[in-house]
């Protein structure tokens, strides 16, 4: 036997590849504005700030994935599957929990 | 594939960074150059997604592990399982990959594979049809893959060294397939250190920015590149590589070599 899901497969390549592209955008503008800051007239915070804004959102792309996946298993009524999904995000969410507390 | 591994070695002995700031940066990167190849793959039907997120509990839970560990390292012993994964590394490349499936054989209905009905196929591109495969050993599979995730958040790798025993010879799964999938779930994998990284306040973006875009860059560029060089070259050159930046990571353990900052 073997189980696919084509349309969800195309959504989460859609997903991932524009995700990176926008993540990339903004790091490249970040580092843009970092070097030619003070000629643009943006604050090196700023610059900072939208190289970060980049970063976050490649380390929540794939946790994007994860969220689309669950909801697409729950409308197929997969249920094993969605509690997998949610699973997997509750894992991430404690990661991060346990980054600020050791912080 | 396996940028990653040169990441902290080259971070650390050659750019003088703490290993912390430096396996911080590969994870971003790491993450950044899984979603940026996964879509052909994903397009074409190769990744196994239901297998990956089976298997992504068990890497995040070592990527948990790894994040709580690597408080408690001392970092010579970090440079040290660096030097050994480097080492095993270079091994893996010399060895010839396992074929693994049997695309013809019957999978037992009883066991868990079944159960989640893992099982899929991927297309021939030889025939033009999709030739169907059976995952074995799931439980080995899942032990394995939990190493993986320990050893990716404590030293900022993807830990192929783990990933392809497991998906090629204990799951048994095509070459195609194992690749694919296996790139699709390091992304999830170094979400959940990278997020922990974050909050910890280890992502430098001065140093994580340049090195995710140009990973990406690489992922985008390397794989058109790397066709013009003939395997075997490629190999070798690996090969080189992987084996002086163990040696110097074995030097930086034992706290020999430029390394200034063993922090």
């Amino acid at each position: 036997m073997t189980t696919r899901h084509p349309p969800l497969e195309h959504l989460l390549a859609a997903v991932l590849q524009v995700g990176v592209w926008i993540g990339s955008a903004l790091i490249a503008l970040g580092m843009s504005c970092a070097w030619l800051g003070r000629s643009w007239g943006v604050s090196p915070v700023l610059s900072s700030h939208i190289t970060i804004a980049g970063i976050a959102l490649l380390i929540l792309l794939p946790v994007l994935r994860v969220i689309l996946m669950g909801l697409a298993f729950y409308r197929q009524r997969d249920l094993p599957f969605s509690a997998l999904a949610l699973c997997v995000l509750a894992i991430i969410t404690l990661a991060a929990f346990l980054g600020m507390q050791l912080r | 594939m396996a940028s990653g591994i040169f990441i902290v070695p080259v971070l650390t002995l050659f750019g003088g960074l703490g290993f912390r700031t430096a396996v911080a940066a590969s994870i971003v990167s790491v993450i950044a150059c899984s979603s940026a190849s996964a879509a052909p793959f994903l397009r074409n039907g190769v990744t196994n997604i239901r297998l990956a997120l089976v298997l992504e509990v068990a890497t995040t839970l070592g990527a948990l592990t790894g994040v709580l560990l690597t408080g408690s390292l001392p970092v010579p012993v970090l440079y040290l399982l660096f030097a050994a994964v480097l080492a095993v590394s270079a091994w893996q490349m010399m060895a010839r990959r396992n074929k693994g499936a049997r695309t013809d054989e019957l999978a037992d209905p009883r066991d868990w594979s079944s159960q989640l009905q893992l099982h899929s196929g991927y297309p021939d591109p030889g025939s033009g049809y999709r030739r169907s495969y059976v995952v074995r050993r799931l439980p080995g599979g899942l032990a394995l893959m939990y190493g993986a995730g320990v050893l990716s958040a404590l030293l900022g790798i993807g830990s192929g060294v783990l990933k392809i025993p497991a998906m090629d010879t204990v799951l048994q799964l095509p070459l195609k397939v194992s690749s694919a999938t296996s790139n699709f779930m390091i992304g999830v994998t170094a979400a959940a250190s990278g997020a922990a990284y974050f909050f910890l306040g280890d992502i430098d973006p001065k140093i994580a920015g340049p090195v995710a875009l140009g990973s990406v860059l690489g992922a985008l560029l390397g794989a058109r590149l790397l066709m013009a060089i003939s395997a075997r070259w490629l190999r070798i050159l690996f090969v080189v590589t992987l084996v002086a930046l163990g040696v110097q990571m074995l030097l930086a353990a034992a706290g020999v070599g430029p390394t200034r900052h063993l922090v």
